[in-house]
């Protein structure tokens, strides 16, 4: 049996020795979809916990994952992981109602949009939100603050920047009013605020990233 | 409120923009992958290596030594990545010097 044993070992080293000059592991996975019944498959193995098939699920939707939740924890990127492990870990648990009437991509994105929303919801909650009499002044366009010698990814980076020096507060609201576009209703609702007190809040949201970036600029 | 207009210039500049996007480090996507099998392992056995095989996978030259150790199939079913230096070095490191074939952890380096 032993003798059995080590025959099997030697062929296995020399199989790898072989394996090892490949330049490209034999699985290369760069692209987020794959073709539907490829999808299936692969949720079928994920469901049956061949670790394989997950290391493959794993490389598939970290990237576009990684970068929604990116985009959306600014500046608290330091929680970046735990809510990406939360979100792939519901998606395992989910995927047998998984019918590959969408993407694999989309169906895992929708469940990280619920999760951000959690993590929205929960930090306005606990946000005091005190609201001042009167009606708030009108606002100014902020067309004119714009440069328009930035390019878009230019544009882009100072977005990100200018959202990244905000209190975590006022840039998760303007995240989930204007890049998730939540209703101002929806967001009172869903943090348990009075929609005076949401509008309240973005408005100074609105004021202080208007600040950062007139000061960024000069 | 600010107008309308001022809302849409607003929604504009903070929108979503698809062509700058990150990707994720090696080593975020090998803590994602050990914490996921580990959340497997919870429920569960994991399926065995020769099952993987069959399914066209390939098992790295640790998990062929598994596969030929004379023992029973229920032993073999154990996360042994646990053990390997390559999982620790991708947890720790971006891009890490590993190059076994077929293992899960060289498949996350950029």
């Amino acid at each position: 049996m032993w003798r059995l044993c080590a025959t099997k070992l030697m062929s296995a080293l020399d199989n790898s020795r072989q394996i090892t000059v490949e330049t490209q592991p034999a699985m290369e996975i760069s692209s987020d979809t794959l073709p539907l019944n490829d999808e299936r498959r692969l949720v079928e193995e994920v469901l049956s916990k061949d670790r394989k098939a997950t290391a493959e699920f794993v490389a598939l939707c970290t990237d576009f994952v990684y970068s929604f939740v990116r985009k959306r924890l600014v500046p608290r990127v330091e929680l970046v992981e735990d809510l990406m492990q939360e979100i792939l870990l519901a998606g395992w648990q989910s995927l047998p109602k998984f019918r590959g009437d969408a993407s694999l991509r989309s169906w895992i994105l929708a469940i990280a949009r619920h999760k951000i929303d959690d993590y929205y919801r929960r930090r306005l909650r606990e946000t005091d939100i005190t609201t001042e009499e009167g009606e708030p002044s009108a606002e100014p366009a902020i067309e004119p603050l714009l440069d328009r010698h930035l390019d878009a990814a230019a544009e882009h980076d100072r977005v990100e920047r200018t959202l990244a020096l905000l209190p975590e507060t006022y840039t998760l609201a303007l995240i989930w009013r204007y890049r998730d576009e939540k209703s101002v209703r929806e967001m009172a609702q869903l943090s348990g605020k009075t929609e005076k007190a949401m509008e309240r809040l973005l408005a100074r949201a609105r004021e202080n990233f208007r600040k950062e970036w007139t000061h960024a600029q000069s | 409120m600010p107008s309308p207009e001022t809302e849409r210039q607003w929604q504009a500049l903070l929108a979503d923009d698809e062509e700058s996007r990150a990707s994720a480090p090696s080593s975020l996507k090998a803590r994602l992958y050990s914490a996921l099998i580990r959340s497997q392992q919870e429920t569960g056995p994991l399926a065995s290596l020769e099952v993987s095989v069959a399914g066209g996978h390939g098992v790295c030259v640790f998990e062929k030594l598994v596969q030929i150790v004379p023992v029973a199939d229920e032993a073999k079913t154990p996360f042994f990545c646990t053990t390997c230096h390559a999982r620790i070095l991708a947890e720790h490191f971006d891009n890490p010097p590993i190059f076994w074939a077929h293992c899960p952890y060289v498949q996350f380096k950029a």
